[in-house]
């Protein structure tokens, strides 16, 4: 009700306030316009990021439902623009630039592909109670889906992204999981990825590489990919029980923590609040997560479910990738920190699923 | 049910997180706040050294030479005064300026701090060998640029410097950052992608004290790739000597590949002010007048004079207008209209071989409104005017030839046949640059190919002639280039040709002097040939800015074959 609604309010206030505090830490000393500007952009975006919130929880979420595939449709459009201008300018290319913003549509994707196979495994009314997903066979519970799957993963890895591709493959196989398909199927799924790696492995690019071995022994490149790694270990490490204090970060301030206001924000704020402070951001995560699933558990229709769960859970690995990322317990992939890192599409993106929590908590009595 | 397994997954998940953060930050916290407090880690990172230029023959034009940096690690307080004492000591600095310097440097206590520049070997020595005492000392070896010819070929070269604003926000993507050295110009600028360094290093763990505990990790600098270059060193010296004292752009070419075997132009600079960066010479060198960064070789754009006459000659004779034996009377000027067109003395019949030989206005003022100015227009194109060359240098200009419709068009006047005039003899709006001028040149030297010039011949040793733009075959008649190449050794080996004082050289040259009138200034002198004459080697073009006539130029480009055959390379 109310009461939960509000709290995952005050919880994402209070993490994005967290994050604010450690972006305007990391880039209050440097110089150039850009670097002053943008814990104030990031206010920005949050002052709209609640607006949204606010909308979305208004907005009844079963449109979704009809919205599907039109959402579908317009994230591949979105990944389409972006892969055809990466191939226009040569490089990587992750977003769209609309105007005067830039918007990353492999975060879109994220939200979306959640929605549609919410929408793929439930039915609209909440009579049917069970799930029909067990009358399923392998073709309809698991192939069909993954090629809707595919498509998308496919253009984002392109770009090249592969912590988000990596993302959506994570997020169907939870999907399917929940939604109760046969745990026969996934597993055979599961074991086709781990047979299919070292073919995988060939389509890597070198960097991509790098990164995977360098996760298993930082020191093999000390100045590049490696340096990262060993750079955010140092700086959670240094913040000891208390941290060193708000502003007094050496580490990000005396900028040997790369990307300290995007990817590595985590160890920024552990370096400064120390172990105390990080465990309290942990719980602070944790509580939304849970939130999300208990609003999952009491929602009565399957859609509302699968959705509650989905969003519950993209957010919950994305951040349990990051922060692991942040501590080598993970390869460097690209996730932001939902709610913390610097960056519009994120925050947005955040918002718009914590609002649709809300509204799938608002309307548990189905008419 | 699975619900349920999921919950406790999350709950693990956070809780293994949460395990983890406890044993960095606790359990091996003192670890890791020792090697942030102290610096324990450091990167040292190492220059590769940047691409060498080279001459055709591979002799060295450019080079690198190590420079020393000394920088003090200040973690340790109290050793610093003694550490700057010792330094000021050996670098014969004052103390207090030492110390000035160091605390206006100072970032943090585990960052080095830069206090002297680019210093002497011996010195460099000098200061390893106190390190034991001392241990917070540095010393970096870099790479510089050395330029052991000083202003040779200096716009064909160019010049580094610190990145710009513009040239970072286009190369951002190719690994381009603040403050990397880059070319200015010339090869270092069109060919700095190759010649570029890349960084390496060590990551190694020190002790408190600054000693070496162990080497982490290493990654090898990549030094950048030589580029070889097809200017010959010898002739470009002793093209530059006679180029001594006066303004203006000699090319030195071969006719048949297009190969560019020397470029001079004055006024020069010479890069290595750039390495020394003293800003007085540098801002004085920006604010001369006389701009002597332009390669004026291939961006100076300049009225061509007589030598545009062979062009009209040539299109009178495909057009077949006129032929050999067409002959007219220059009484010394003529009249187009009401206008009164002189020419520079008297001359009574002439056929093209002697309008040619003489360098007669008013033969070509006939010619040119026989054929009409379209026509001049369209073979000038085809001779490569208008356009650039597509020479491998930067900053090419296309200059310009005029046409009626582009009169009509850019000014809204109609042509006159005066204009015709002015254009038959090279003068009127028509602009053109020293190398299109050699490369119109060209094509009586190798009978009848227009080539690409350029000046890089090979990349890290790999020949990249392949990757060259073909030459083109203009579609002449052969009876028309050898006409006009008996005119132009006429010129030469005619008493009366106005380059008769080429005539004592001992290899027969054939070309054409060209006097290009400048509004309120003194005309610009052309002199551009070939030789030997029935097999040329090369194809020369001397350029004298307000030279005063093509007569000047012609005893310029004496003087260099005369040292080109005394070094024995004809």
């Amino acid at each position: 009700m109310r009461n939960v609604n509000l709290t995952i309010l005050i919880i994402a206030i209070l993490i994005v306030s967290a994050g604010i505090l450690s972006i305007y830490s990391s880039s209050y000393q440097r110089e150039g316009e850009f670097w002053q500007l943008i814990y104030k952009r990031q206010i920005l975006w949050f002052v709209l990021g609640l607006i949204l919130f606010l909308f979305i929880s208004n907005f009844n979420y079963r449109r979704f439902w009809d919205m599907t595939y039109f959402l579908y449709g317009f994230v591949l459009f979105l990944l389409f623009l972006v892969f055809i201008l990466g191939i226009v300018r040569l490089g990587a290319q992750r977003w769209l630039k609309f105007i005067w913003f830039n918007v990353q549509p492999s975060e879109i994707a994220k939200l979306v592909m959640v929605i549609f196979l919410a929408r793929y495994f439930s039915t609209k009314s909440a009579e049917v109670v069970s799930l029909q997903v067990n009358k399923m066979g392998i073709l309809r519970a698991l192939i069909l889906p993954l090629l809707f799957v595919v498509i998308p993963m496919g253009l984002i890895m392109e770009q090249p992204d592969l912590g988000s591709g990596a993302m959506l493959l994570l997020i169907f196989i939870t999907m399917l999981y929940l939604a109760g398909v046969r745990f026969r199927y996934i597993s055979i799924f599961l074991l086709i990825i781990i047979i299919c790696l070292p073919v995988l492995w060939h389509f890597l690019r070198d960097y991509q590489r790098d990164r995977l071995l360098v996760f298993l022994d930082p020191n093999i490149d000390p100045l590049g990919a490696g340096y990262t790694v060993i750079q955010s270990k140092i700086a959670i490490g240094s913040g000891g029980f208390f941290g060193k204090g708000w502003l007094k970060g050496s580490q990000s301030q005396l900028r040997f923590l790369p990307e300290s206001h995007t990817d590595f924000i985590f160890a920024t704020f552990a370096e400064e609040w120390g172990f105390l402070g990080s465990c309290a951001l942990l719980f602070l995560y944790y509580l939304l997560i849970r939130q999300g699933i208990a609003i999952a558990q009491r929602s009565r229709d399957n859609f509302g479910k699968l959705l509650a769960f989905g969003i519950s859970l993209m957010l919950g690995l994305q951040v349990f990738i990051n922060i692991a990322m942040n501590l080598g317990l993970a390869p460097v992939v690209g996730l932001p920190l939902p709610l913390m890192s610097y960056g519009g599409s994120s925050l947005f993106l955040t918002f718009i699923s914590l609002g649709i929590l809300s509204n799938i908590n608002k309307t548990r009595t189905v008419f | 049910m699975r619900v349920k397994i999921v919950s406790w997954i999350v709950i693990f998940g956070f809780l293994f997180l949460a395990l983890n953060i406890l044993n960095i930050e606790l359990i091996q916290g003192r670890k890791f706040e020792n090697l942030s407090n102290q610096n324990c880690i450091r990167l040292i990172p190492q220059e590769g050294s940047r691409g060498r230029i080279l001459d055709r023959q591979g002799n060295i034009i450019i080079d690198n030479n190590l420079s020393y940096d000394v920088m003090v690690a200040p973690y340790e307080n109290d050793q610093i005064n003694k550490t700057l004492l010792g330094l000021a000591n050996i670098l014969n600095a004052n103390f207090k300026d030492m110390k000035d310097t160091f605390r206006n440097k100072y970032i943090a206590s585990f960052m080095p701090v830069t206090i002297a520049k680019n210093i002497d070997v011996k010195k460099a020595i000098a200061l390893e060998e106190l390190k034991p005492d001392l241990d917070n000392i540095m010393i970096q070896p870099y790479p510089l640029r050395s330029y052991p010819y000083g202003r040779l070929a200096c716009h064909v070269l160019g010049y580094l410097n610190e990145i710009d604003l513009w040239r970072l926000t286009k190369l951002a993507n190719y690994g381009y950052k603040t403050r990397d050295i880059v070319g200015f110009g010339g090869v270092e600028e069109k060919y700095d992608y190759f010649l570029r360094q890349e960084a390496g290093g060590l990551s190694v763990e020190v002790d408190h004290r600054g000693r070496l505990v162990s080497v982490l990790g290493f990654r090898p600098p990549r030094n950048g790739k030589d580029i070889q270059l097809t200017i010959d060193l010898k002739i470009q010296k002793i093209v530059e000597e006679n180029l001594k004292g006066r303004n203006g752009s000699v090319i030195h070419m071969d006719p048949y590949s297009g190969e560019i075997i020397a470029m001079a132009n004055k006024p020069n600079f010479n890069p290595s002010v750039f390495v020394k960066k003293s800003d007085s010479s540098i801002l004085n060198l920006f604010a001369d007048s006389d701009a002597p960064f332009i390669n004026r070789a291939i961006s100076g754009v300049y009225p061509a004079g007589s030598i545009f006459k062979l062009v009209v000659a040539t299109a009178a004779l495909e057009t077949g207008k006129i032929n050999l034996s067409t002959t007219f009377s220059c009484p010394g000027s003529t009249y187009i209209g009401k206008q009164k067109f002189s020419c520079w003395n008297t001359h009574n019949l002439q056929n093209l071989t002697s309008a040619i030989t003489n360098s007669c206005n008013v033969f070509f003022y006939r010619t040119g409104l026989l054929i009409g100015a379209q026509t001049i227009y369209d073979y000038a194109i085809k001779f490569g005017f208008s356009h650039p060359t597509a020479i491998d240098l930067p900053y090419e200009a296309g200059g310009y030839v005029p046409s009626p419709l582009l009169k009509k068009i850019y000014r809204f006047r109609n042509w006159f046949d005066g204009d015709t005039a002015n254009l038959a003899i090279g003068q009127g709006e028509l602009l053109v640059t020293p190398i299109q001028i050699i490369r119109m040149m060209t094509v009586f030297a190798n009978k009848g190919t227009l080539v690409t010039p350029y000046i890089v011949k090979a990349i890290d040793g790999e020949d990249i002639v392949n990757l060259k733009s073909r030459a083109v075959r203009l579609s002449l008649k052969n009876s028309t280039i050898n006409y006009i190449r008996q005119g132009l050794r006429s010129v030469v080996a005619d008493p009366k040709g106005t380059a008769n004082a080429l005539s004592s050289l001992p290899v027969s040259v054939a070309g054409k002097t060209g006097t290009a009138q400048v509004h309120q200034s003194s005309p610009h002198g052309w002199f551009v040939g070939f030789f030997p004459y029935q097999t040329p080697k090369f194809v020369i073009c001397v350029f004298l800015e307000h030279g005063g006539s093509g007569h000047a130029s012609s005893l310029v480009a004496k003087q260099i074959i005369e040292g080109m055959i005394q070094e024995g390379l004809i």
